[in-house]
């Protein structure tokens, strides 16, 4: 495997605070297709941010981010919110979002070259 | 037929050929599908009699047992799974019930979906988002229908305001829209009383939209706060703001429960001695049509699981026994009460081999 030099640096955190909200979309995935789904997946790990949040840790929407939240680490797709949120992360209500702890939760989100773990993987995994 | 996709438990629903009609998007997918689950011991599958031999075994040697869920079975079920509890000492927990507990100690002022309907002329989203969690909730009955005193519906009528923390889709028909900042809930609280009491609220929140909101809260008629159950305000703020509000106007509030039947389970433990086990110290967890590893770390769990389920979940996956159900309203019968306390027959919709959770909770309540 290549490594690549961002890799040596250290990704430039942003804090913030995630709020969680239900979709509706993601419920009928949840219900249709199961929690363990690539459809029910794609629609829960993801976190909305702020514009100035992507830019500040120099990612653009869709890329991946790391979310760690007392010793809990959670990889999901960063999306650009429409809105202004300065500081506020959204992520739908789903094991990706609970798993950081009791809502809201104070958390640094960084850019991340790791893959979204599925539910087992992430279960696992999540402590470190 | 009756839908039980959510707690507004929608009786208009009918189903031709495999096609489901009047639902939601909520309801057509709670309907239409049933993933596939097999009974399992140890996670390995098993024929139905081994999983409940399974689980009695479990319940049978546990000291501490904990009960968690009950909010989507129906209320048979509920009934019977109370008693169960009552014979091996076993805590309950459900989640979300503050504001149900509140309305049953006749501590804030409810009313019913019809009368919302007929009746209020301003309605308040607290931290919830109907458009995703209840979708038929402003059609049928809060913001655009019309109603006995609310001829014109939505148009002239009715004045609907979203307080959140955030922009949700529910705000985006709304005429005025608050955000709250995380944490900061009881600070809006806070200033939304003095703005009732024509006083200049020492807040961050911008002042004149705070006064603005407290003079549209004042002039209702019938003004009804719908409230997120997993909403991050504490229960002593918001009974303070409606005794409040009800000083100065007439205002109701509602529960957006997130199970079909929260509101029953709510109901039957009100006032009931629990032995209060704690989740981590429990030595027994039994899942009842909820997902308790969805929203708690599998490590945090130090006892046995059984889970009695019509879906594959997280915690059916990681359960040691593992039972699948009818799920209530659609492949068995029962009764539910709906998010404002009204009572619902659930006509079956459709066959399946599958027994009900009610079936399954007798057979180990009598051989217990």
């Amino acid at each position: 495997m290549r490594l690549q030099f961002e890799e040596f640096l250290a990704a430039p955190e942003c804090k913030i605070m995630i709020v969680t909200y239900p979709d509706i979309f993601q419920i009928e995935a949840k219900l249709k297709y199961g929690k363990f789904s690539r459809e029910y997946q794609d629609l829960s790990a993801i976190i909305m941010l702020d514009s100035g949040d992507l830019k500040k840790i120099g990612i653009k929407d869709g890329d991946t981010v790391a979310i760690k939240s007392e010793g809990v680490n959670v990889v999901v797709t960063a999306k650009e919110s429409e809105e202004e949120h300065p500081g506020i992360g959204y992520m739908p209500e789903s094991v990706w979002s609970n798993i950081l702890g009791v809502y809201p939760v104070s958390a640094t989100v960084s850019r991340s070259q790791q893959e979204i773990p599925a539910i087992d993987e992430l279960l696992s995994r999540s402590v470190s | 037929m009756v839908c039980t996709g959510c707690a507004l438990l929608c009786e208009d629903v009918e189903k031709y050929d495999g096609e489901v009609r009047d639902a939601c998007r909520i309801g057509t997918a709670h309907i239409r599908n049933r993933q596939q689950i097999n009974p399992m011991v140890d996670r390995k599958v098993v024929d139905m009699d081994s999983a409940i031999k399974g689980a009695l075994d479990i319940l049978s040697h546990a000291k501490r047992p904990v009960f968690v869920g009950f909010g989507n079975s129906i209320t048979e079920t509920q009934q019977t799974g109370i008693r169960l509890a009552e014979k091996i000492d076993a805590s309950i927990k459900t989640f979300h019930t503050g504001i149900i507990e509140n309305i049953l100690n006749n501590r804030v002022k409810t009313c019913t979906l019809s009368d919302v309907r007929d009746y209020a002329d301003v309605i308040v989203f607290w931290e919830c988002d109907p458009m995703n969690t209840h979708p038929r909730l402003l059609s049928k009955y809060a913001y655009y229908p019309r109603g006995e005193k609310r001829q014109h519906g939505w148009e002239e009528d009715r004045i609907a305001i979203t307080i959140d923390l955030r922009y949700s889709h529910t705000a985006s028909i709304c005429r005025e829209v608050h955000k709250i900042h995380p944490g900061l809930d009881a600070d809006f609280i806070d200033a939304l009383i003095d703005g009732l009491h024509n006083k200049v609220p020492k807040t961050t929140y911008d002042k004149k939209q705070i006064l603005k909101l407290a003079g549209t809260l004042k002039k209702a008629e019938f003004g009804v706060i719908f409230a997120g159950t997993g909403m991050t305000t504490p229960q002593d703020a918001i009974i303070r703001l409606m005794d409040e509000l009800n000083e100065v106007s007439n205002f109701h509030i509602l529960p957006m429960t997130p199970g079909y039947n929260l509101r029953s389970i709510a109901a039957q433990l009100h006032g009931r001695a629990d032995s209060g086990i704690d989740m981590h110290e429990a030595d027994c967890v039994l899942c009842l049509g909820f997902d308790l590893l969805n929203s708690l770390p599998v490590h945090e769990i130090n006892g046995k699981m059984i889970v009695i389920d019509p879906n594959d979940t997280i915690s059916s996956r990681y359960a040691d026994v593992v039972i699948p159900c009818a799920a209530g309203g659609v492949d068995c019968a029962g009764s539910a009460v709906r998010m404002d306390g009204v009572e619902v027959d659930l006509p079956r919709i459709m066959e399946s081999e599958r027994i009900s959770d009610a079936s399954i909770m007798n057979q180990l309540l009598e051989a217990m």
